[in-house]
């Protein structure tokens, strides 16, 4: 997808392979990421998105294969112009909330006065301001997640990865990261974004790519890649028991909630045939043709495997 | 290298903000005095006071018992000297209260001991006596005659031995006049003749009161040790505490693991100097103490505590420090809880404590193939050679080997170190096995 737009590329993967013992976690994963965007990588658990990353950032090396980082901005060295959110949160639970931010900038090889200025911009930001000098474990886990947030964010980084951070999160506090992702992506920032979590991803991602037990099974932009499933899928808003959808024959798949379904229909099927035949028994709200949700793409090109499977597939 | 720097400032700040750090820095040597005072204070508040029988079947030594507590006489000098080589806290005296009971005209002395015989057996306020010694009639006459000792503890051995002292002085003397033989003569020729210990140096200097030096060789072999031991523990622990709080993750993307890995050894071994300069400015201040009342005994302090001793000091604790921190620092990388690491480090650090316990032989033969083996090899060197430099003038020559020893040998575990700790920190599950570790470090 990137050859398109090469100048714009800002970090290349190439054929990268990580192995542990028995399980190829990553097995020959190639991809582009675009300066200015926010690129979702996505897979189930144990599908290979954090050995993935952690390879990027330096964690592990790649058994073979290769990371090309193609510079920042603002140049200098490449650990300390991205950013890393692991998906395991981890702060030092004794120290005081400034200088631990004050510590996640240093290790970044970031410091000077406008330091604790940025500090307190982005506390009184997440409305921490008053806690500056408490303690790690005074806060509770949002805070330390947001707290964490902070420290990927002060050394002004180029490319920000972040593992599922929205993991553990109340919808306020979800609403307030999905802002600031986007309103980082607006300053020009690159985002690489790892999660399970396909509303959150459909919502943000511009491009995406589909991980799956060490492979890259999709990839493209949003756009591209729900054209490509065409407009095969039937949106459907109701009152009543819409069990019965799941069992019609012009549907081929049929995720029924208790006042929503989404169903991919068979070759040739009529929408029209399921609307007549739903108005007696439901009380239609919406009624939409239109192309896959990411969350069903994700089922369809991965989600119908056993569960041994998935066990195989999962990391060490 | 600003990295490494704030990884040891962190640790750094860290450590000496805790309490326990601030607590342990001022109240250690207050601590180690009071163990060092408190038996003795014990004894003179009478909480050491043990109360003994004396039934005494001749008659004749209640002289003895008098004054059970008088300590031979000694003079200034010979004082000082016990109390700066710490000896007299060996022959701690505990107090002895005394109850003389006179029975010349008893038939069996054995038979009129059970009732203080029971009182010994007897629990709370019925337990009169802590001890009963028994002097048969015959004693002054019979070759065979035997004092019997009874006491609760079969290890009063001080106590058991003391009477017996008092009473066969008597008894010696009685024996000796009932032979004609005149007593003060016997005394006079059978004084001890001191015996005075100097040591010569390489210089040809002679140095007086060199049972000081025993005493100050343990003391800073403990000072050089200790801290080692007790923040290589602290080193683990922070490794195991940023696995298991997953910290690590966010470090290792910002710095090379030996950075982060130098950082962490040098702010721990900030704060152990840090200890040990306070420790040695309080040891200086209480020490000017010793060195009045030394002097005052005719001994030259400064003669063992040459200035070049602390330089050793401060050398031998770096290289000590280094090469133990490395040893806790896999064990920490490869562990999943402290408790696990403890159960790693454990039998290594036995191993590495090995000149501890060869403490004694060392100090008392500090030139021997053994101490001079122990002082070249790696591990071992630095305390073993700092204990040498202490009691002896090793030739220079061994010195400088066994620094390079050691230089070699850190430099060889910090390299190891650094590739284990690579791999370890960031693998969680099962602790690795040796041949793992050994691919772990083919693999970083």
């Amino acid at each position: 997808m990137g050859e398109r737009m090469g100048s714009r590329e800002i970090l290349a993967v190439r054929d990268i392979v990580k192995v542990f013992g028995a399980v190829r976690a990553v097995d020959g994963i190639s991809f582009t990421v675009r300066r200015g965007t926010i690129t979702g990588l996505l897979g189930r658990n144990g599908a290979g998105k954090t050995t993935t990353i952690r390879m990027i950032t330096g964690i592990f090396m790649p058994d073979s294969g290769e990371i090309r980082w193609l510079g920042g901005e603002h140049g200098g060295a490449f650990q300390d112009r991205i950013a890393y959110l692991p998906e395991e949160r981890g702060l030092y639970k004794q120290m005081k909330i400034i200088e631990h931010l004050l510590f996640l900038a240093e290790i970044k090889g970031c410091r000077g006065s406008d330091l604790r200025k940025k500090i307190d911009y982005w506390l009184d930001r997440f409305e921490l301001g008053a806690k500056r000098n408490a303690k790690v474990e005074e806060l509770s886990k949002g805070n330390q997640q947001k707290i964490q947030l902070i420290g990927t964010l002060l050394h002004d980084p180029d490319l920000i990865i972040l593992d599922e951070p929205q993991s553990g999160l109340d919808p306020v506090n979800m609403v307030l990261v999905r802002n600031l992702l986007q309103e980082l992506r607006q300053e020009g920032k690159t985002i690489l974004l790892s999660t399970h979590m396909m509303g959150e991803a459909e919502r943000m991602a511009d491009e995406i790519i589909l991980i799956h037990r060490g492979k890259v099974v999709l990839d493209g932009t949003l756009e591209e890649v729900r054209a490509s499933f065409g407009k095969n899928t039937l949106h459907l808003d109701f009152e009543g028991d819409g069990s019965f959808l799941e069992t019609l024959p012009q549907v081929k798949r049929a995720t029924v909630l208790s006042n929503t379904a989404e169903l991919a229909l068979a070759e040739g099927a009529d929408p029209q045939q399921i609307l007549e035949a739903s108005m007696s028994r439901l009380r239609i709200r919406r009624f939409e043709v239109a192309a896959p949700s990411l969350e069903s793409i994700f089922i369809e090109k991965v989600g119908t495997e056993t569960l041994s499977q998935q066990e195989e597939a999962a990391q060490p | 290298m600003n990295k490494m720097i704030a990884v040891l400032k962190r640790e750094y700040l860290q450590a000496v903000r805790k309490k326990m750090f601030i607590i342990m820095t001022f109240a250690f040597p207050f601590l180690m005095g009071a163990m060092i005072t408190l038996p003795g204070l014990m004894v003179s508040r009478g909480l050491g006071t043990k109360r003994i029988a004396v039934l005494d079947g001749t008659g004749s030594l209640r002289d003895a018992f008098n004054r059970p507590n008088e300590q031979p006489k000694k003079d200034a000098k010979d004082e000082a000297r016990a109390a700066l080589s710490g000896r007299r806290q060996m022959e701690i005296p505990s107090e002895l209260d005394i109850e003389y009971v006179d029975q010349q005209n008893i038939a069996d002395v054995q038979q009129a001991a059970d009732p203080y015989l029971k009182s010994l057996r007897a629990e709370g306020k019925n337990a009169h006596y802590d001890g009963v010694l028994v002097i048969p009639r015959d004693a002054m006459t019979s070759d065979d005659a035997k004092l019997t000792y009874y006491s609760r503890s079969a290890t009063d051995l001080v106590t058991q031995e003391r009477l017996g002292r008092l009473a066969n002085k008597v008894i010696q003397r009685h024996r000796l006049a009932a032979n004609g033989i005149n007593i003060e003569t016997v005394e006079k020729l059978t004084t001890d003749v001191p015996v005075e210990s100097v040591q010569i140096s390489r210089s040809g200097e002679q140095k007086k009161g060199g049972d000081m030096n025993f005493m100050l060789a343990f003391v800073f072999a403990a000072l050089l040790l200790l801290p080692s031991f007790i923040y290589g523990n602290d080193i683990m622990r922070g490794i195991v505490q940023e696995k298991t709080e997953r910290v690590v993750e966010v470090l290792i993307s910002s710095m090379k693991p030996f950075e982060l890995l130098t950082g962490k050894i040098l702010g721990v071994a900030s704060v152990g100097l840090t200890q040990i300069s306070v420790w040695i400015a309080m040891l200086a201040i209480a020490g000017a103490y010793g060195v009045a009342a030394a002097s005052m005994a005719g001994i030259n302090v400064a003669q063992f505590l040459r200035p070049i001793v602390f330089v050793y000091f401060f050398v031998f604790f770096i290289l000590a420090y280094l090469t133990y921190v490395c040893v806790y620092a896999i064990a920490g990388a490869i562990s999943n809880s402290e408790k696990e690491a403890q159960q790693f480090v454990a039998p290594i650090s036995l191993v590495m404590m090995a000149p501890w316990f060869m403490m004694f032989p060392i100090i008392m033969n500090p030139d021997s193939k053994l101490a001079v083996a122990f002082s070249l090899m790696p591990v071992f060197g630095p305390i073993t050679m700092f204990v040498r430099t202490l009691v002896s003038e090793p030739p220079l020559w061994h010195i400088a080997v066994s620094i390079a020893v050691s230089l070699v040998t850190i430099g060889v575990f910090f390299w190891t170190t650094g590739k284990i700790f690579r791999v370890g920190i960031l693998s969680y599950g099962k602790r690795p096995t040796i041949p793992e570790l050994w691919r772990w470090m083919k693999v970083a």
